[in-house]
């Protein structure tokens, strides 16, 4: 019963973490020059650092959510070797979520250090300040991708 | 010798969840590339500046429609008449720390929250609105709104506190 519940969490849990990066990569894809002003705000990369980031990001996040998402919803069981293909997949999708959560905590720590009063840029539901409540928001997506990913 | 074939099965699947992950980093880029082409081909370029400055342009046009912007020496000129209200759209904590001399402070979200917002009574008098850089859109989000609200003679300085406070003109903070 106890395993039952930790599956369906943790489907629910990969659903929402999907459709959260899903809606997030979109957000900053559909307004990638906004974006790319917001990563310069951040005064680490240059001109063209913050463009090709401001390019390449967004998709990311939306490649790797939706892989995140597809598989949360796909049923398991099988042995087949499209099954470890598609395991293998949503496995790395985790991984890169997780590196690109860990990363953007220690971007968001080092602009408070800096006392930079920028907004955040995170493509969320509205637009916020880099401070204590972004840094919430993305130590929590980092403890679910991370249990997510330790869970398997 | 079993130790060992174990380490090997456990490192495999790290090694395919790497290589998956790498796999989807391609995949990202090269839809980055598609999608963002214009972007891509800026920075390569080394033109970004002045594409995010002419997109920036055109969307404040389409989305701030009809606000009469100023330049820095038309905003000192203005200044020094006093005959404008200069208003601070910036959060409260930037502007205690320093702000345009004589500006009040109203940020556009604080609006409502304000029993008596510090402003004119007669609707017709001259209101300049800056916010924080040239890159910020609370100057215009706030001079719309002050239009909104009857204030007919409402423009906005865009290059910013930043800039005003790196021309060495003067300024305040709060005691």
């Amino acid at each position: 019963m106890a395993s039952l519940v930790t599956v369906w969490t943790s489907r629910l849990l990969s659903l929402g973490l999907g459709g959260l990066f899903i809606f997030a990569g979109l957000q900053k894809h559909l307004s990638p020059y906004e974006f790319t002003e917001a990563i310069l705000a951040y005064e680490l990369l240059s001109e063209s650092g913050a463009a090709l980031t401001a390019a390449f990001l967004p998709w990311v996040e939306i490649i790797a959510g939706a892989v995140l998402a597809v598989e949360a919803v796909l049923p398991r069981g099988s042995a087949s070797k499209l099954h470890a293909l598609r395991a293998a997949l949503g496995r790395g999708a985790l991984l890169l979520l997780v590196l690109l959560t860990a990363l953007f905590v220690v971007l968001l720590l080092i602009t408070m250090a800096r006392g930079l009063k920028i907004a955040c840029g995170c493509g969320l539901f509205f637009q916020r300040l880099v401070g204590p409540a972004a840094l919430a928001e993305d130590v929590a997506l980092l403890a679910v991708a991370a249990w997510l990913y330790r869970r398997g | 010798m079993q130790a060992e074939s174990q380490g090997r099965t456990s490192a495999r699947p790290f090694r395919q969840e790497v290589a998956a992950g790498l796999v989807l980093l391609i995949i990202s880029v090269l839809f980055g590339l598609v999608f963002q082409w214009p972007l891509v081909a800026a920075a390569l370029r080394g033109e970004v500046g002045p594409l995010l400055t002419a997109k920036r342009a055109e969307r404040r046009a389409a989305q701030f429609e009809g606000i009469p912007t100023l330049d820095l020496a038309e905003t000192y000129r203005l200044w020094q008449e006093r005959q404008a209200l200069f208003v601070d759209a910036r959060p409260a904590s930037e502007y205690d720390e320093l702000h345009v001399a004589g500006a009040v402070n109203l940020p556009p979200d604080a609006w409502d929250r304000l029993a008596s917002p510090p402003l004119p009574a007669d609707k017709g008098h001259p209101i300049l609105v800056y916010c924080s850089q040239e890159s910020c859109d609370d100057a215009l989000k706030l001079a719309r709104r002050l239009r909104e609200a009857g204030y007919t003679r409402v423009m906005a300085y865009l290059g910013g506190f930043r800039e005003w406070d790196e021309a060495g003109y003067p300024v305040d903070i709060v005691r």
